[in-house]
This record gives C-alpha cells, structure tokens and sequence, in this order.
C-alpha cells in the first residue's frame, strides 16, 4: 500500500484532512476532508495519480451543505470520498475542466441543492424541467435539516476512535502519518 | 356486349391491359409482402404470421384495410397539393413501366423498340417522386432520406446502366423481346456474369432494399422519406418499393436469364410466362434473403462503393464486351 | 447553440433526435448541430425519465425503496438491487448465508447475460440488421424464464432480501440453468459467423471511434466501455463484493477502444459470466437462503457506500443515516450517466449514422441515467 500511503501524505499537504476508513463497514478506503478552497487541488491531484470520479453530490445539513466527491482508481483498489463544506449561499469552485465527468454531476447537484459550483462552464438544469428549474428538490425541509454530527459515524470503540481528533483539527497539515495507523 | 365488340381492338387491349396491370401490381405487393414477412419468419427462426387466415396468408390483406381505414394526416406546414401528390408519382410509373414487360412471348403489352430505355427512364422517375415526399414533408429527417435518395439513386443509375448496355452489345437491339430471343442457345449471365451481379448490386440500391435502405433507414431517420406519410398513401409507397423491387428482377430475367424461356410447357406462348415468374421470384427471393441477413452499410461508404468499384468494373467490362462484339 | 465546453458556435442547422427516436432506446433526447450528414455538435438532453429516485430513497424506510432499485437499470436489475442490498448489510452488519450469496451470484449473472444479450440485438438493429435481435431475444427469454421461476418476475426483480434471497433454488433451476449454459456456448458460434465475420458490419464499427484510458479516467466511464480501451478494470475483480472473490474468471479487455472492441468484450464476458455460474452451479452450498433479520431495523448513524460492476459499469449507492429507518441521503450513482457524458466529445465531427452506432455502443438504459 506504499501508493495509497504517498497519496495520503500529498493530500495531507493540500492541505487536507485524510482519515482511513474501515472498507468493509463503509465501502471507501478513504476520507478526506476539505475546505471549498481546496477543492480543485484536490482535484487536480488526483487527476495526476490516476483516478476517474465516480460522482459528485451533495448532502443538505444544518449550517452547511457538505458537497461530496467519490473518487476510485482503475489500477488499485482505493476508493476516496471527499466532503467539501459549503455555506448555504455560498459557492464552491468546479471541477468540470479537471474531471469532464464532473459537469453533468455538478449540473445536478446545482439543480437539485442550488449549490453554486463557480466557474462551471454551463451550470443550467439537466435532469429538471426548465420551469422547475428553482424547485431545488433534495434540500431538506426546516425541520427535517440534521446538525452535521448527527449523521457523523459513531465511534465503535476500535479503529475509528484514533482517528476522531483529526476532525476537530480542521485544516491542519497532516505532518503525522503514524495517526493514519 | 355490343359496345364492347364495336370498340377497335388496340382500346380493348389497352384497357384489358390496365385492368390486368393494376390488378397485378396490388396482387404482387400482397404476394411479397406477405413472403417477405415469412421468409423473415423463417430467416428469425419465428413462423411469422400465423393469425389471419390458413398460415397468416390473409394477413397482408387486413393491413391493407386497416391502412385504408386510417386517417391521412398532413403536416400543417407542408405543400398539401404535393404531399397528396407524392405517393402517386411513386406509384404510376411502376406501373407504367409494366407494359413492355415480356411474360411470354405472347403475353406483352406493347413491345417498343426502345423498350428497355423507356423502362429505365420510368423506373428512374421514383427518384424525384422520393424527392417531393421527402421534400414537402417539411420534417428534417424526410428530407435527409430524399436526399439520400437522389445521390444514391444518381449514383448507382450509373453501373446499373453500364451494366446493361453491355447486354444491349450483345443483342443489337433495345426492344424487350429481342433480348429473350437473342438468349435462345444461353442465357446472358453465362456470358456477362460481371454485368448480372454488377446490375444485381445496383437494383438493391435503386429500390433502396438492405443493406442500402438509407433513405428509409429507420434507426437513424425514423422512417426517412415517407416518415410523413400515414395510411393509405404510406401503403402507395410500400406497394411501389414492392414493385420497383418486382421491376428491377423482371429486368434481370429478360436481359440475363432468358425471360421465359425454359423447358416446354403445353401452350408454352402463354405458359412461359410460369418460368419467368418462377424466375423472378427466385431473384426476389435473395433480395429478401440478403435484407435479413446483412446490417445497413452507411452513406458515404455506400457511395465509395459505387463510385470506386461497381463504375469503374462496369466500365471496363463494357470496354471489354465492346471490344469482342468488334472484333 | 448552447454547448456546455463553450466551442466556438459553427454554422449549421439543427436537428432534434429523440425523445421519441427508434435509436434513442427510450427518452433520451440529443440536440444535434448538422452540416449535411454531420454531426459538429451533440448535446444530450436528459430527464424526461426522471422520477427522482433519490427523494424517494429518502422519504420512506429503507425497505421501501427495495423495488424502486430494480427501476433504475431495469435491464439488469438484480444487479441493481443487489447493490442496495449490500449497502444495507454493510451498514447493518447482517451477513447473509453463504447458499444466499451463491445464489445471488448465479442470477446476477444470468441478468448480465440477458442485458448484453438485449444490448447485442439491439445494437446490430441499430446497424439495421434485423435478424440478430430475434436470435438473442430468443436466448433472453430463456433466462427470463429460469428467473421468473425462482424470482416471480420477469424485468423488475425484487428478489433479494437483506440477509438472503426470497426463494430458494431448487433442482429444476440448476437443470435449467445448466441446459442454458449449454445452449448460449453453441449459440455464440452462430453469432461469430452472422455478426463478427460479416464485412459490412466491421466496416462499420471498426476505427470510428478510439476511446482512451484518459477520456475514460476524465469522464468516469466504467464497464465494458473502459475495458475496451485496455484497462481490465472491474469492481467484481477490484473490490470483490459477495462471493466473486472465490472465482475464477477472467476480465476480458480490449486494446484500441473502438466499438468492434467493445463488442468483442461484450461478447467475452458472457462467456465468462457463464464460467461465474458453472462454478457457482458446481460449489453450490447447502444451508439456508435466507438469515433471520429483525422486523425493524434502523440504519446506524453514519454513512456507507457499495459499489457493484452491473452489466454497464460501476453502479454506487452511498447512504446518509441519521440513525433511523428512513435514509437521510440516498445517492444512486449509476454507470450510463457518466458513459453518455463524453458523447459530445466523442461525436464531435463524425456522420449521423455513426453517432447512430456509437449511441448503441454505450449500451444507454434512460431510467438509470434520469433516475
């Protein structure tokens, strides 16, 4: 796994904050958190090792909806899942020029949470009729919107508990490897 | 019965004859129509129609009831004049072209001398009829199958032409009946095999039969030229692809297979027309053969092919045949 | 025109291909920039299928978005479902039975086979061959009648439970099943000789378009698509869910990446999903079918996601639990709506009855591509 241990320290430089996550509970090999600054980095880095982008999407909780980014590579089993926090109003940069695949997703997480991606070539509806087109579908109604923490996987007293205090670290660089253990 | 016998005998036979000419047209659409979607059957391994009548053969017949019994839409923006006009400039010539085709020796309609360019020239008149269909349409894709149409039509006008006046070479003459009796030792295929498979090739494509269907390719252009077209004028189009189809292989048995000629029949002056039947519909029967068999080549590689090989061939096997007729 | 990578704007007319187009395979719609039989721009307009699955997965508990999962790809929809159902006994921890997973293994299968065969007819009658599409519906139908007597249905399956499958298969199944595989081997001989030697058809595939590792990492193509290109990429291989770990079968790949390629490795994985299922058929455990699962059972807090190979490519759902029965955020990523993304790339330029071949190429299902 020296590849995806590269790869964990250049996201770390970012910089980014990157936990492991268990595959055979979640299904990602990795989690990365990031600001929306961050985002076409990101991107770009992971363009240059190789990986393709399973899809873009949101999900609506309180304070900020968290944009998701699935990412997996053709050559080695690590499947990544970034999460970008945005305000309600506010925008995070496209990715469309880096990943071509991102422009149809981001399109439809334009349409579906308003999330403004910056810089997006063409951010009209895609899968929603025109006329609907600020029906915003998938936003939570406001009592049904979650704090973030209340989605947050609960520590199950094994590996996840180490890797708890990076959250709170926020965008720290991540200079320690031996956290990732 | 008096009026009929004061009538001079040349009206009375033309009139028998246009009975006889459109009765056989209609009759013959049914025949292969209803063929065509059996042997499909057979070809698909399905016994294709089964429900109406013995073996499905009334089948083709409720269609055609149904197609006269739908309504005749016109698009709002299209010429209505020529829409109702097109289905019938597809349909007379064929029909027209029906007189100086020889059954048997004795059953003819009018033997012209100049039979064989009159059936060209009237069989090449379902260009420009696909031409209006498509054209006044006003619907895109129509337009792309009249197109398609012309330019493959123009094309392959070209070696089919080619291919027959090499037979012309050979017989001195363009009358149809000519053309039979000049093959009574052998059959014209034996000595123009090139010229038959080149005119062969060139008849799929002027009667738009798979694998050249392009103007009416319907997975790229819905149903191209006649995508307008709905009920009883749509079955004009259908019954004059049936005949064009007809046409093209009466051609090849007069030219190349010794129209009817074949073993003695009693009253062989009427009967042979049995063998030039048998004859056409063996032809008509690789046509339907090769539709189901083969996907549909595209456009410009349908035009390479007649531009590059099938011309060129036809005009050096012209070249040659004119040569030995000389010398 | 409105193209989404900004080109500059080229003269030439417009033509509307779909909703309703015979090579459209359902409501996609594609608005093309002609100049006589060429295509310069095509932009696929997509939602007339859209029934926002996603929503659907997030107001109701999770049970009751097991059917709507056989609607997405309903052309391999055990699949489809099959993915849902992982997700949920990732996250709830449930294991199914090892007879279960088998099973689950034969079928999916089997449906990936009636998909490519489906995806076979229906490419070559967009080639205009009309004969091929009988012969494999022919084939289809037979695995839809295998499935349908152990599944119930014959298109949407709702056949896997959490914890197991439905029904158990019996002996009849197993003797039909193999009778198929015997059937579809001598079947494909007849396909080699109608379809790949047949020089019209090579013509016409062959060289129109090279797909790359590169436009396939940038547009996030999966499936039989990437591995065209040369890139023996499968989830079955790369992150084996199930039981495919415990196979031996191999990932069929092409070089060049034109459709010919794509074809023949259609064609290959059948033959492959046929030694899946032999050796399946062959190891067959005994045991139950089905775990006991509670009546309710809410989803822990956190999230997961599953990723399976359907019959198209990589198929994701990734789930958002607050705790409770009802997902908070359902995310259905499904391979067709990233395949079709690179269309405007791909058909920049080329004649209509290309961008014809090439749209049956990327063997599209609309329901999954709308959701």
């Amino acid at each position: 796994m020296d590849v995806t241990e590269r790869l964990i320290d250049d996201l770390r430089n970012l910089p980014a904050v990157v936990e492991r996550a268990d595959y055979r509970l979640q299904g990602y090999h990795l989690e990365v958190r990031l600001q929306s600054a961050q985002v076409r980095d990101f991107a770009k880095l992971l363009r240059e090792r190789n990986f393709y982008l399973a899809f873009v999407s949101a999900v609506h909780v309180a304070a900020a909806i968290e944009i998701l980014y699935q990412l997996a590579c053709f050559t080695q089993p690590c499947r990544i899942l970034a999460k970008a926090a945005v305000s309600d109003q506010g925008s995070v940069p496209s990715i469309a020029d880096i990943f071509d695949g991102a422009n149809w997703h981001e399109r439809e997480t334009h349409e579906m949470f308003g999330v403004v991606f910056s810089g997006h070539p063409y951010l009209e509806p895609l899968l929603l009729p025109e006329e609907s087109a600020d029906l915003r579908p998938l936003l939570k109604a406001e009592d049904a919107i979650l704090p973030a923490d209340r989605i947050r996987r609960q520590a199950a007293g094994q590996t996840e508990d180490s890797t708890l205090p990076a959250k709170s670290e926020g965008g720290t660089s991540g200079s320690d490897p031996e956290k990732i253990e | 019965m008096e009026t009929v016998g004061t009538l001079p005998p040349q009206l009375l036979r033309m009139i028998l004859s246009a009975v006889v000419v459109i009765a056989f047209v209609f009759m013959n659409g049914l025949l292969l129509g209803y063929l065509e979607r059996k042997l499909a059957g057979r070809f698909q391994l399905r016994p294709g129609p089964m429900e109406v009548g013995p073996q499905g053969m009334l089948q083709m017949v409720a269609d055609a009831v149904k197609l006269i019994g739908k309504q005749f839409i016109i698009p709002r923006q299209s010429s209505t004049t020529l829409f109702r006009l097109a289905p019938f400039l597809a349909f007379v010539p064929v029909g027209v072209s029906f007189i100086v085709i020889p059954l048997s020796s004795k059953l003819q309609v009018l033997d012209l001398d100049m039979g064989l360019i009159f059936i060209i020239a009237v069989m090449a008149f379902n260009m420009v009829a696909t031409l209006v269909a498509g054209w006044v349409s006003n619907n895109k894709y129509a337009l792309f199958g009249a197109v398609r149409s012309v330019a493959q039509g123009v094309a392959y006008e070209i070696p089919m032409l080619l291919s027959l006046v090499t037979v012309v070479l050979l017989t001195h003459s363009f009358s149809m009946r000519a053309m039979v009796l000049s093959q009574s030792h052998i059959w014209h295929v034996f000595m123009q095999p090139v010229a038959f498979v080149i005119y062969f090739i060139a008849g799929l494509a002027e009667t738009h039969r798979a694998p050249f269907d392009l103007p009416e390719a319907e997975s790229e252009l819905t149903a191209g030229f006649h995508t307008e077209f709905s009920g009883i004028c749509f079955s004009f189009f259908f019954l004059a692809e049936y005949t064009n189809m007809f046409f093209v292989c009466s051609i090849a048995v007069t030219l190349f297979l010794g129209g009817w000629s074949g073993p003695p029949l009693p009253w062989m002056e009427y009967s042979g027309a049995i063998w030039f039947m048998l004859k056409v519909y063996v032809l008509l029967f690789i046509m339907i053969w090769i539709r189901w068999t083969f996907p549909r080549v595209r456009f410009d590689q349908l035009l390479n092919f007649c531009w590059k090989y099938l011309t060129p061939i036809a005009l050096l096997n012209l070249l040659i045949t004119a040569l030995v007729v000389k010398l | 025109m409105t193209t989404n990578n900004g080109n500059e704007k080229r003269q030439g007319f417009y033509l509307n291909m779909g909703p309703q187009h015979p090579s459209t395979h359902g409501v996609l719609r594609v608005l093309l920039e002609m100049d006589g039989e060429y295509v310069l721009e095509a932009e696929p307009v997509l939602g007339y299928g859209h029934r926002i699955q996603e929503k659907m997965g997030e107001s109701r508990p999770w049970k009751g978005f097991m059917p709507n999962t056989s609607r997405l790809d309903y052309v391999g929809a055990l699949i489809c479902t099959h993915g849902y159902i992982g997700l949920i006994e990732r996250m709830t921890g449930i294991e199914a039975p090892l007879r279960a997973e088998y099973i689950r293994v034969i079928t999916s299968e089997l449906n990936r086979i009636s998909s490519h065969l489906l995806w076979l007819g229906a490419f070559l009658l967009d080639l205009g061959a009309f004969t091929p599409i009988m012969y494999t519906f022919d084939d289809r139908e037979q695995i839809l009648d295998i499935l349908e007597d152990v599944t119930g249905s014959r298109l949407t399956y709702c056949y896997f439970r959490v914890g197991g499958v439905n029904r158990d298969i019996d002996a009849t199944f197993i003797a039909k099943t193999r009778a198929f595989i015997e059937r579809l081997r001598s079947r494909f001989r007849i396909y080699h000789d109608l379809v790949t030697t047949n020089i019209i058809f090579i013509k016409r595939v062959q060289d129109i378009v090279h797909l790359t590792p590169d436009m396939a990492m940038r547009y996030g193509i999966t499936g039989p698509l990437l591995r065209s290109t040369g890139v023996g990429y499968d989830i079955r291989k790369s992150e084996p869910y199930s039981v495919y770990a415990d196979f031996d079968f191999e990932v069929p790949v092409g070089t060049s990446g034109d459709c010919l390629e794509v074809y023949l490795v259609r064609l290959e994985e059948m033959e492959q999903s046929l030694r899946i299922i032999e050796q399946a058929l062959d190891r067959l455990p005994d045991g139950p079918h089905l775990a006991k699962t509670p009546k309710k059972l809410p989803l822990p807090q956190g999230d997961a996601s599953f990723s399976v190979e359907a019959a198209r490519g990589e198929f994701t759902y990734y789930l958002v639990s607050d705790g409770s029965e009802v997902p908070y955020r359902l995310k259905i990523r499904s391979p067709c709506f990233s395949n079709l993304s690179i269309l405007p790339e791909l058909c920049r330029d080329m004649l209509l009855s290309d961008l014809v071949m090439v749209l049956g190429t990327l063997d599209l299902v609309i329901p999954e591509i709308d959701r």
